[in-house]
């Protein structure tokens, strides 16, 4: 796809603008280096990168040319930036959400993960037909020219870009993946572990709990990528004087004469502007079709994923004799909060239950132990099911006493146990449906 | 003049034992039908007593499970009040009037006396002791 075009001037570093076509060319008045743009021109590899390019050359000639001579030209279209700091947003919530905050901010933790698949998703796309600078091909660069990029970043004399340098670049390309690998991990713990999202009705409690491991070490890694983006972005603002954090506001970078030296395919500024910049409308319609699609297609995947109901599910109809024998005394707890011999032992010992003569006649008595048989825990893939199937060995009758339910309420003090409680709401154990 | 007289003295006996009698009010057929069972049990001669269903109702046993040595525990000490479990659910008030569709089901009269005996008293209950006990809700 690439061809390192060796331009006159410097050797190592190849045009980023590589295919200036040929009626662009003839329109554009070259400020500088003629006869690099000539050769470049002669050397074109066929490789139409925009397909509105030559459409709009005329239309957006005279704003190329005005951006120029100011010393800056737009580079970031307005949908990258809006990518670009949305996605920080979005990050910023999902790692605030997934390392600090307790379990209760999980929707929130979520929505930042869809938010940021979806913006990746954008982003990919609009890597393949965004404008210019946003394209993958333009930042592509071959393992020896990267490698060369990065001599000269160690001897702080780095080659400048217009676009992302090779180390740029593969930051980007790095943050993508990592993003995207954390997406794909959250959904699976998401659907594994809380039977919820798009995944639910296909990963297990094992799998899910199985990717938490790995999702955590890309958490990890991915603040590490975010500290080195935010150096490497700081470096190259120092060596190349120019504000890299405001050209991902404004989305204009410096073109001007101090930088033409090494500044590589510079000289093609104003034909590649033209070219690769189309008219703000244009770059939004394009943007908004692209967003368009990608909900449509996100929200038509999650439909046809969700008619699968959850992983483990177990459809159960509601047991009136369940409910009236159990639930007139207590709450009528879901069979999957024990296992079966649990309710095995349970039953056998009615006559004193919980300090509480609970005896049933032999009929509810076999009807309500079937019940909870076929629907105690060791027939889900639930959370709770899973959680709550290891019972404690001296009390394996009390859901209260197993090790997850001692473990998830140690910080809660004995007070708010001892205090006086209000009069729960009456709670009715629903018929549970396929969906 | 006499006539008169007559008439007044029926309707003086009407009146009488219109107030007098504590009839359970409310009680409907089905609930006559449950009263009557316990009746069977108990035998002919045995006069159910609301004011005994009471005393048994108030009253501190023993031989029961220490969290309930009382029907009160539960049941509060009004009968039109509504008690809690000991997992704390709402009872519904004892009393027939304040709980419309209380004794109506046998089966489910008797699994609460056989339950509730048993924690309370530690033992079945009489026949006599369940008709006082239903008399006095009936009428309440």
């Amino acid at each position: 796809m690439h061809t390192t075009m060796g331009s006159k001037d410097n050797g190592t570093l190849r045009s980023d603008a590589e295919a200036p076509t040929r009626r662009a060319n003839m329109q554009t008045k070259l400020s500088h280096s003629p006869e690099q743009q000539t050769g470049q021109a002669a050397g074109t590899t066929a490789f139409v990168v925009s397909a509105y390019a030559n459409a709009n050359a005329n239309t957006s000639l005279e704003k190329s040319k005005s951006a120029s001579t100011a010393g800056a030209m737009l580079i970031w279209d307005l949908p990258l930036r809006l990518f670009h700091w949305l996605l920080v947003g979005a990050v910023t919530v999902a790692a605030i959400t997934g390392f600090l905050a307790p379990e209760w901010w999980l929707d929130v933790h979520s929505w930042a993960g869809y938010t940021i698949g979806f913006l990746v998703i954008f982003r990919v796309l609009w890597g393949l037909w965004g404008t210019f600078y946003a394209r993958f091909r333009s930042f592509i660069f071959p393992v020896d020219e990267t490698l060369a990029h990065l001599r000269a970043l160690a001897q702080k004399k780095p080659g400048h870009y217009k676009g992302h340098n090779p180390a740029g670049a593969l930051m980007v390309f790095t943050l993508l993946g990592t993003l995207i690998a954390l997406t794909v991990s959250g959904l699976i713990i998401l659907g594994g572990q809380e039977n919820i999202g798009v995944l639910a009705g296909y990963v297990s409690f094992a799998t899910g709990s199985g990717a938490v491991e790995f999702h955590e070490i890309l958490a990890f890694g991915l603040l590490g990528l975010i500290g080195a983006h935010l150096v490497g972005v700081l470096i190259e603002s120092l060596l190349s004087r120019e504000n890299l954090v405001r050209a991902m506001i404004d989305g204009r970078k410096s073109v001007s004469p101090v930088h033409a030296q090494s500044c590589v395919g510079h000289a093609d500024t104003s034909a590649v502007n033209q070219r690769e910049l189309p008219p703000a409308k244009r770059v939004w319609a394009r943007a908004i079709s692209t967003v368009l699609m990608v909900l449509l297609a996100g929200s038509g995947a999650a439909w046809a994923l969700l008619k699968t109901p959850p992983n483990g599910y177990v459809a159960m109809p509601a047991n009136k004799t369940y409910a009236s024998e159990c639930g007139d005394c207590h709450q009528a707890y879901h069979p999957s909060l024990l296992p079966g011999s649990s309710w095995k032992k349970l039953m056998a010992g009615l006559e004193d239950h919980f300090g509480e003569d609970a005896s049933l006649d032999d009929e509810s008595a076999k009807e309500v132990y079937a019940f909870l048989r076929r629907y105690a825990s060791d027939k889900w893939d639930s959370e709770a099911a899973n959680n709550l199937r290891q019972v404690a060995t001296k009390n394996p009758i009390t859901i209260t006493a197993t090790p997850y339910w001692q473990r998830r309420h140690k910080d809660i003090g004995k007070s708010v146990f001892a205090q006086k409680r209000s009069a729960p709401k009456a709670i009715v154990l629903p018929a549970t449906k396929m969906r | 003049m006499k006539s008169w007289n007559g008439v007044s003295a029926v309707l003086a006996v009407l009146y009488l034992s219109f107030v007098l009698t504590p009839a359970p009010a409310a009680a409907g057929p089905a609930q006559d039908q449950i009263l009557k069972h316990y009746q069977d049990l108990a035998g002919a001669d045995v006069t159910f007593s609301a004011d005994r269903g009471k005393e048994f109702f108030m009253a501190k046993h023993t031989g029961g499970k220490p969290k309930s040595p009382s029907c009160t525990s539960c049941h509060t000490k009004s009968p039109l009040k509504s008690g809690r479990t000991h997992a704390n659910k709402k009872i519904a008030p004892m009393a027939l009037s304040k709980t419309k569709d209380r004794y109506s089901e046998l089966k489910k009269v008797k699994k609460w006396f056989r339950r509730n005996c048993r924690s309370v008293l530690g033992r079945e209950c009489s026949p006599q002791e369940k008709g006082d006990f239903l008399v006095y809700m009936m009428g309440q």
